[in-house]
């Protein structure tokens, strides 16, 4: 018995810890093969998530539109799955091939997860061909409602394998404790393995940026199908996806960033010095890029807000207000994006009169970002309102009231977040932390009251005109591609941050990367890295959307004006 | 169609290249991996200040508190007006060189507690070797100072810290002389440096003279292992400082006999 073992062991020993990879070397093709993989993964497990409450919304309102919707949107998923699952083989065969005793340490972990995810990735394809190849054969009655179950169980299989994938990445971002580097892989026990400290905020945090970047591809795909729309119905129908899609992304956005604060309050208690390596070492500069890029989705999407409001009846009385609201975005933008905690040398701390810029230091501390965000949370919201009310004129008695209880909604919460954001500079860093979570109450709270009163003013609300779908400058349809670009790219940049700020340890403190790809590189090296990455999504993405396009037959009403069975809006 | 086809392109890669290049364009930062250090006889001033920067903002972790906040004194910036720590370390205590005091300061820290702030700092001499704690000493000097550090100042063959331990290693038989003797073991890990025991030590960490009414001997040993494990009501703000290199300075006998010893005060 012991000698097995020790045969065992020395036939473990026995494997080449690194095998190169030819050309771009075996980091870079982990790299390109992992970011792609989860690309075309975010985008499987985003789409059936709003394609399952487009079609809720299709049945309960018996609007034709959104099932259609929900349809095409399943469409899309159909290629996408095999490209996701070619993509996730070839990481597969990376890992074992270039990093075998990694390998060999997170199978001996996870050996048992890995069968599952088969399974059940097995599982979430039969459903969801069920789910698109049954959509007009299970369209009506008691079936329509077997068919959207088939829809929630295609999300519960989707987001269970997600959940194990993401086990074995928080593993090695924050084993558990008692893990060492003597430690048997083995005698680790699964659920500890599992459940560790990052596991469930990653999970959160991912199950919405998924919304987020699905939401954006589809907003680009339809963008695309609209310019290269031969009919007005046609034009009409992709208008209003990409503006459903872009809704879909921007609204899951604004959560976004407190599932993150999670994330990372989390990873500060779990080892401080990781948390400081993220945000005050040599990451730093990638949060100054990240709020450059949630800047330009910002701006990018008022500005595709305001330019639809051009196509909606009455919105006309709205427009000077955009000017300000563009200040006040362009303002917080700057705010969000001063650098304070950076890596400096003695000569740079030197010239610089301190470890901190004596003017911008004040700009880049939480208090002075929190409050620039949760302004441009704001804004964005108050643009969406805007965009919401253009073409309606409320018939309710207590339609000024509501209206003046609205604009106080926003005052007040526009000065909870601007009280507690200055009086963040007079706390200590202890008191300052828990007053973001008052910040982004007061946001919540003023978006979801507003909504409310909004919906019920709507009510039997008179119409100062339909909604021209279709009506949009081809301007407004590539400011849909710069927001998939960006979302994909900050994708990218986040992931390089997860995975980044372990530096040199394949898992934390228990299994050092010993090979010459050791050390993390700079950011100018990653930028290009993801660029590769979304620039080989994207192309990739591309040709699945013509490919699926291939198999459609045009229901539209062709240029020639030929009639389609598309019910126009 | 090849128009609006050709747009997209531009589009798409006139974005990648935007921000491809914005991220070339800031300072660009590599996190490179620690180098065991080697400093021989003939090393040079510039060797051990490079050596001591490598440690000070890697191994060492001293940038986790000194200069990223309000928890320590600034040592590379200014300080309340008294200049980065080479210029004023040498006037800190009277009667002492810059040398002495930073390296007292790193032997003992919480008899020099900068007024202001709390006696927080572990014992640093029982976290690094000898040749990593003179290289930090250089490096601190260089900041607006005189390198006076030499080689001669480093204990020959000395690679592991007073006491035998190596950070990260597990060369745990040469900790306090290799006894078992609890109270050997508390000073050696320089316990009271944070925490008070039978009235004596700091206030950094909960008080451990009845530590075994609050802890099992498990909770405590995964305490002593693992830091981060769990964070004691109150000391919130503490998270973090307390090391989590005791468990491979110490042997198996050690660390059982500071347990049983911890769990048996009551």
């Amino acid at each position: 018995m012991t000698d097995g073992l020790l045969l065992l062991q020395a036939a473990i020993d026995s494997i080449p810890a690194y095998r190169e990879f030819p050309v771009i070397g075996a980091r870079a093709a982990v790299w390109i093969t992992a970011e792609v993989h989860l690309m075309f993964a975010a985008f499987v497990l985003g789409v059936p998530m709003f394609a399952v409450v487009a079609e809720a919304i299709g049945i309960f309102n018996k609007e034709e539109r959104y099932d259609r919707l929900a349809k095409e949107f399943t469409r899309l998923l159909l290629v996408a799955y095999s490209a996701t699952a070619i993509w996730g083989a070839l990481l597969t065969f990376a890992l074992i091939t270039l990093y075998p005793r990694f390998m060999s340490h997170l199978t001996a972990v996870f050996g048992p997860t890995m069968w599952l995810y088969a399974a059940l990735f097995l599982f979430e394809s039969f459903t969801l061909y069920l789910y698109y190849y049954g959509w007009e054969r299970w369209k009506v009655g008691r079936a329509k409602w077997v068919h959207w179950g088939l829809g929630i169980l295609l999300n519960v299989w989707g987001t269970i394998v997600m959940f194990i994938a993401n086990s074995w990445l928080t593993y090695m971002m924050s084993p558990p404790a008692g893990v060492t580097a003597d430690t048997v892989p083995g005698s680790i026990k699964l659920w500890t393995a599992i459940a560790t400290a990052t596991w469930m905020p990653i999970n959160i945090h991912r199950l919405i940026a998924n919304v987020v970047f699905g939401g954006a591809i589809v907003a680009a795909y339809a963008s695309y199908r609209f310019l290269a729309a031969q009919s007005d119905e046609e034009r009409a129908h992709y208008d209003w996806m990409g503006y459903v899609g872009n809704f879909i992304a921007i609204s899951a956005l604004i959560v976004l960033p407190f599932a993150g604060y999670w994330l990372g309050r989390e990873i500060y208690e779990y080892d401080q010095s990781m948390g400081i390596t993220m945000m005050g070492g040599f990451m730093s500069w990638l949060w100054v890029i990240q709020a450059f890029l949630i800047a330009v989705l910002f701006l990018t999407g008022n500005y595709y807000l305001w330019l639809g409001m051009g196509r909606i009846p009455g919105a006309e009385r709205f427009r000077p207000y955009t000017k300000w609201l563009l200040a006040i975005l362009v303002v917080g933008a700057i705010v969000w994006g001063t650098p304070h905690t950076m890596i400096a040398s003695s000569q740079e701390l030197a010239a610089m009169g301190g470890s901190h810029h004596p003017f911008l230091g004040v700009l880049g501390v939480m208090s002075a970002k929190n409050t620039a965000v949760n302004l441009m949370i704001l804004t964005t919201f108050l643009s969406f309102l805007m965009y919401r009310r253009a073409n309606k004129r409320p018939v309710v008695r207590w339609a000024r009231t509501g209206t003046q209880i609205q604009a106080t909604m926003f005052l007040v919460a526009a000065a909870v977040v601007l009280y507690f954001g200055i009086r963040g500079y007079f706390v200590e860093a202890i008191v300052r932390i828990g007053y973001s979570v008052y910040q982004v109450l007061a946001v919540l709270a003023c978006i979801v009251g507003a909504t409310v009163i909004d919906v019920m003013l709507g009510r039997g609300a008179e119409s100062r005109g339909a909604i021209l779908w279709g009506k949009m400058p081809p301007r407004s349809q590539y400011a849909l591609f710069i927001l998939a670009v960006t979302f994909t790219w900050l994708m990218g940049l986040m992931g390089f941050a997860r995975s980044g700020v372990r530096q040199h340890w394949h898992v934390w403190q228990v299994m050092q990367d010993t090979s010459k790809y050791a050390a993390t590189p700079a950011l100018g090296y990653a930028a290009e890295m993801i660029s590769v990455c979304v620039l080989i999504f994207l192309t990739l993405v591309g040709f699945v959307f013509w490919l699926g396009g291939l198999a459609e037959k045009s229901t539209f009403a062709d240029a020639t004006g030929k009639a389609g069975t598309h019910v126009a809006h | 169609m090849w128009r609006t086809n050709l747009r997209i392109v531009a589009v798409v890669l006139g974005t990648l290249g935007f921000y491809t290049l914005i991220a070339n364009k800031i300072p660009q930062v590599q996190s490179e991996v620690p180098k065991a250090l080697t400093l021989g006889a003939d090393v040079t001033p510039e060797q051990l200040v490079a050596a001591g920067e490598q440690v000070y903002t890697g191994i060492g972790g001293c940038a986790t508190c000194h200069g990223l906040g309000t928890r320590a004194p600034n040592l590379l910036t200014d300080e309340a007006g008294t200049g980065p720590i080479g210029i004023r370390c040498g006037r800190r205590e009277p009667g002492k060189s810059c040398k002495q005091y930073l390296y007292e300061s790193l032997d003992n820290p919480t008899a020099y507690v900068v007024s202001g702030y709390q006696a927080i700092m572990p014992v640093m001499t029982r976290q690094l070797p000898p040749n990593q704690i003179w290289a930090v000493i250089a490096f601190l000097e260089s900041q607006g100072g005189t390198v006076d550090v030499t080689a001669s100042d480093i204990p020959v063959q000395a690679s592991t810290p007073a006491g035998g331990a190596s950070p990260g290693g597990a060369s745990g038989a040469a900790f306090a002389g290799g006894s078992t003797d609890p109270q050997a073991l508390v000073n050696a890990a320089g316990c009271i440096g944070c925490h008070t025991l039978n009235g004596a030590g700091g206030a950094v960490g909960p008080d451990l003279t009845r530590v075994g009414a609050r802890r099992s001997a498990q909770a405590i040993r995964q305490k002593i292992l693992d830091p981060a494990s769990s964070v004691t009501k109150g000391f919130e703000q503490f998270a973090g400082v307390m090391p989590k290199t005791f468990g491979t300075m110490m042997n198996a006998a050690q660390l059982e006999a500071l347990v049983q010893y911890l769990a048996a005060r009551k």
